[in-house]
């Protein structure tokens, strides 16, 4: 089930992981890695819940020092509510209407992928693509990427760009509803890609991704990285299942607008304490777009290697955005902030203003021992994470209903062995 | 002020070029407590929730497919 579009193409392989050069890769001398990652999340917002399970798979074959190929699968179970009606304060106070429906949903995300990276002394050139399915979308994604080392390695520079040509289920309006007021959410993803999809289309999403890495070590203990990203987003954007009140006896089917262009610089910092055998890690992020949300991301992290297989992380995190221009808790009116915003409306409470805090933990244990395991294993990585997130929302509400409890739970555990 | 990417450009080469890192001295930058994604497959779940819960992108590569924007 789909809740928003547009981020559709976040990252699942960080490109970004090649920048800082020249440090050793854990699986530098392996033929062959095999990578596999378990996640559970978990969210109990006021009047929903959200359940997911992530697997994964990865394989990574060496047959020459200058070529990798890449395989793998991912995937999202998930079960939980969501909000299929949005109301606000000023209809709620009135009404009281039972317009909060936590509607079940139970999907299946599955991604297959595959990537071929051809790497030289100082250079190398990746493509790739991924593939992926949900019960009311499809998603067919290209990308490429060129990474180059300058000055004694000290210096790299990064260019990535990936296309995605995406579809989403919607369902067929009645030849009487002209206007975007007048059309209907969809109602379930029944029908949805299939031959016999009566009451079903497709609408198209296209979405253009281009990054720009530059990493720089200054010293032998601190190293920067400066990165700008642009996406720029042309289709079908709202959530084809929700609906929202726009006034007495109105409601209709979200509706955000087709185009969307998006921009953020990233500045990250990383400097070794010897005395500490530790390093931190400070993430500064400032993004804008034009449907004007504006936030800005700070992240710390702190890692520390122990005895010698161990490292342990501790993260903290802060996230602060304002609304889009079209946002409106309410569009049947009250005082500002509330009332109609134009000819868009939408009840997404990613698109609202609010704030977040994120604190976790990781711990990874590494082992590479002299002699290989069972003749055939010559490394092996452990890693296990935990992470809490709150969200504080300024404006959302359901039908007036303040949502709290909007903790988040991210346990992750991964392994990584090396042939 | 308007800002002339050629300028921009000039000035990232001229301050990399300082840099001088040898070799040899490169041991604790090559740390994987050094390396801004040194774990990357292990955190892209949780990058995956985290970015389909806000209204940003950017700063942590372009590939993916798939919505999974629940």
């Amino acid at each position: 089930m789909q809740l928003t579009r547009g981020r559709g193409v976040v990252p699942t392989l960080s490109l970004a992981a090649a920048l800082v050069a020249l440090a050793e890769p854990a699986h530098a001398d392996d033929v062959v890695v095999l990578d596999t990652s378990h996640t559970l999340f978990y969210e109990a917002p006021t009047k929903t819940h959200m359940f997911v399970y992530s697997p994964s798979a990865d394989v990574q074959a060496s047959p020459w020092t200058w070529l990798d190929v890449r395989a793998g699968w991912e995937a999202d179970v998930v079960s939980g509510a969501s909000v299929a009606t949005k109301a606000g304060s000023a209809y709620g106070n009135i009404h009281s209407p039972d317009v909060v429906t936590a509607a079940s949903v139970k999907d299946l995300r599955n991604m297959g992928r595959g990537e071929v990276a051809i790497k030289g002394d100082t250079t190398s050139l990746t493509a790739g693509y991924a593939y992926g399915t949900e019960h009311d979308y499809r998603s067919n994604s290209l990308h490429v990427n060129a990474r180059t080392d300058a000055y004694q390695h000290n210096t790299q520079f990064e260019l990535s760009y990936a296309r995605n040509f995406d579809q989403v289920c919607d369902r067929v309006q009645a030849s009487a509803a002209v206007l975007p007021s007048e059309w209907t959410a969809l109602e379930d993803s029944t029908g949805c890609f299939t031959k016999a999809a009566a009451g079903r289309t497709t609408r198209d999403i296209g979405v253009d991704t281009y990054e720009a890495s530059w990493a720089q070590s200054w010293t032998p203990v601190f190293v920067t990285q400066l990165t700008y990203s642009a996406q720029l987003v042309d289709g079908f954007q709202s959530d084809p299942y929700r609906s929202v009140v726009l006034g007495e006896g109105i409601k209709a089917q979200e509706h955000e607008p087709n185009e969307r262009a998006r921009e953020a610089v990233t500045a990250r910092f990383a400097y070794y304490f010897r005395s500490l055998k530790g390093a931190a890690r400070l993430t500064l992020r400032g993004y804008h777009d034009t449907w004007a949300i504006d936030s800005g991301t700070a992240e710390l992290e702190l890692e520390k290697s122990l005895l010698e297989s161990f490292r342990v992380m501790l993260r903290g995190r802060v996230y602060k955005q304002g609304g889009a221009v079209f946002w409106s808790d309410d569009y049947t009116g009250g005082a500002p902030p509330l009332g109609p915003k134009g000819q868009y409306w939408t009840g997404d409470r990613e698109l609202s203003p609010f704030w977040s805090w994120l604190g976790g933990v990781r711990l990874v244990w590494r082992t590479a021992p002299t002699r290989r395991i069972l003749g055939i294993i010559s490394d092996i990585q452990l890693t296990g994470s935990f992470n809490v997130t709150d969200y504080s929302y300024d404006e959302y509400t359901l039908a007036g209903v303040p949502v709290s409890n909007a903790l988040a739970y991210v346990g992750t555990v991964s392994a990584s062995i090396g042939f | 002020m308007k800002l002339r990417p050629e300028l921009l450009i000039f000035t990232v080469l001229s301050l990399t070029g300082c840099a001088t890192v040898a070799p040899q001295q490169r041991a604790i930058l090559a740390d994987p407590t050094m390396q801004f994604d040194a774990d990357a497959k292990h955190e892209a779940a949780l990058h995956h929730a985290i970015e389909n819960r806000e209204g940003s992108m950017g700063g942590t590569g372009v590939s993916g497919g798939g919505c999974g924007c629940n």
